[in-house]
């Protein structure tokens, strides 16, 4: 059921000697919000501008909607609104009338203007000059001229770059909501793996221009795998207890660290400790956090 | 390219580009009013076979250089609105070609110079008749000498959109227009085949429409060069 609508193949652009990005093979698949992850210079809006055809890739090729961007650019850019890096605006001019110039470009009905300004809560600056807005305003003009178009794709790079929490919010419950009500998809740029990790479903996380991991967020999450910590009273000789009744167990800092095994499995250890009249003072669940997952993979760690 | 046109129109809204096309004829104009205010009676002396052509011929000696100069900061300005804030790449982002964006451009700022050439000839009127030079209105010399240069500096277009456009820093196609006009200034002494030369008409073969077809033909062969140029580059 669900269909193809970013595909590329060995995607990579090189810049003189320095390859931005190396042999990227993107998939996403429709009404998906895919979170496009990685530190600052890994090569994400290089990536974003091949894909918009702002640049031409090194090698590889792009298909989306199972068009070649190569050949059918402008019916795919139609359907496809953007925001790339800061945001574009004339600041000589009003919100509208900033709108008014794309809205004129797209064949959109005048109506759709007054709908994006209040999708993201610009309706009382639309006649103001831009140049007065704030960041996070000028930013919110830029997601309204993505949605401009009606787009079936959205690709929005760090799109809440500069914006103030509640700003935060509502674009995130914007960008949640547009793939369910619409039907559209989403591909969202960002370094902060927190943002992805609260909207989207899909990741694809690129460290120095290579894609370490793509898959969905829940197979991100399962790699955060969680262990028990115990605090007791004379750790170190419980620990070797516990190892001598069969139970694996590592030792640091003073505390007691168990595999996560099912409730009665744990409850069975703590019974052994207090039985054995060691003084149980915690037992925690600590999991570990997929910032750190995401730094182990950006560090080339590996899978774990 | 008509939604282009509008777009573009659009954004030219607000800065001081309209201000500027109104500014240039009318500073030549007054200027010139100035100088047949205080050497009335002896520029009227001087012209006294054909009182208009010679206003005309004096009209024109500013205006060249002030047309020249004007394309340099209409071209700069127009590219600069894109520049400002890196509105190309929102631009490109959507459905329209990179020729249609160019040629938007392109023909804008052809069209405002065309605003300036005909307020310009308008002007002329206006002070002829002020000096009391009489119904005899020679139009379709004023229409030449109003016109004429602005074919015959078509190349000049196609450069400075060409070079506005390319560099974001504006210094660039700043300096290049602007060292031209004063290059084309001390043109009478160059040969023919200089395009700096063009706009001033004098040629000799005593004939203007060779620079008009030589210009033309120039300014199209550049903007095709550009085009092609622009298509090639990746966005910024």
């Amino acid at each position: 059921m669900s269909q193809t609508i970013i595909e590329t193949n060995h995607l990579t652009k090189q810049f003189g000697s320095r390859i931005a990005v190396n042999n990227l093979d993107i998939q996403v698949t429709q009404g998906e919000v895919y979170g496009f992850l990685g530190p600052n210079g890994a090569g994400k809006t290089t990536t974003i501008r091949m894909l918009l055809g702002l640049s031409r890739p090194t090698r590889g090729s792009i298909h989306i909607f199972g068009k070649d961007i190569k050949k059918e650019k402008l019916s795919v850019l139609k359907k496809v609104g953007s925001l790339v890096e800061n945001p574009s605006y004339y600041g000589h001019l009003t919100a509208v009338e900033n709108l008014e110039a794309i809205r004129i470009l797209l064949n959109a009905p005048k109506s759709r203007i007054e709908e994006v300004l209040s999708m993201v809560r610009l309706d009382k600056d639309a006649n103001r000059p831009v140049k007065k807005f704030s960041l996070g305003m000028k930013q919110r003009l830029g997601i309204a001229a993505a949605l401009l178009g009606k787009p079936k794709l959205l690709i929005l790079d760090e799109p809440t770059n500069g914006l103030d929490p509640s700003g935060i919010i509502e674009i995130r419950e914007l960008i949640k909501s547009m793939p369910k009500e619409h039907g559209v998809t989403i591909v969202v740029s960002s370094h902060l793996l927190s943002e992805i990790d609260q909207m989207a479903t899909q990741v694809g996380i690129i460290s120095n221009g290579t894609m370490i991991f793509q898959d969905s967020i829940t197979a991100l999450r399962k790699r955060a795998k969680s262990r028990i910590r115990l605090t007791v009273s004379e750790a170190e000789s419980a620990r070797k207890k516990l190892l001598s009744l069969g139970y694996p167990a590592s030792f640091s800092d003073n505390r007691i660290y168990i595999e996560n095994r099912s409730d009665q499995k744990v409850a069975e250890i703590v019974r052994q400790l207090v039985h054995e009249h060691y003084s149980v003072y915690r037992v925690e669940e600590e999991r570990k956090s997929l910032e750190e997952i995401f730094l182990r993979l950006i560090n080339g760690k590996g899978n774990q | 390219m008509l939604q282009v046109m509008a777009s573009e129109f659009l954004k030219i809204r607000r800065k001081m580009i309209l201000f500027l096309i109104f500014l240039g004829p009318l500073g030549v104009i007054v200027l010139e009013a100035i100088n047949f205010g205080v050497r009335y009676d002896y520029l009227t002396d001087l012209y006294r076979n054909d009182l208009w052509k010679g206003l005309m011929g004096e009209v024109s000696m500013l205006f060249t250089p002030s047309l020249m100069l004007g394309l340099t900061i209409i071209t700069s300005m127009i590219a600069n609105i894109e520049h400002e804030t890196d509105a190309w790449k929102q631009l490109f982002a959507l459905p329209v070609t990179r020729t249609e964006v160019f040629l938007g451009k392109w023909f804008l700022a052809t069209i405002l110079l065309f605003v300036f050439c005909a307020l310009l000839a308008g002007g002329t009127i206006v002070l002829g008749t002020f000096l009391n030079y009489g119904p005899d209105i020679p139009y379709l010399y004023l229409l030449k000498k109003s016109f004429f240069p602005y074919f015959a500096a078509m190349p000049f277009l196609a450069l400075q959109i060409w070079l506005s456009i390319a560099w974001k820093n504006q210094a660039i196609p700043l300096t290049v227009g602007i060292m031209g006009t004063i290059l084309s200034m001390y043109s009478f002494e160059f040969p023919d085949w200089l395009p700096w030369k063009w706009p001033y008409l004098e040629n000799s073969w005593g004939e203007p429409l060779y620079f008009v077809w030589a210009g033309l033909l120039t300014g199209t062969i550049l903007l095709v060069t550009a085009l092609i140029d622009f298509n090639r580059k990746d966005v910024k």
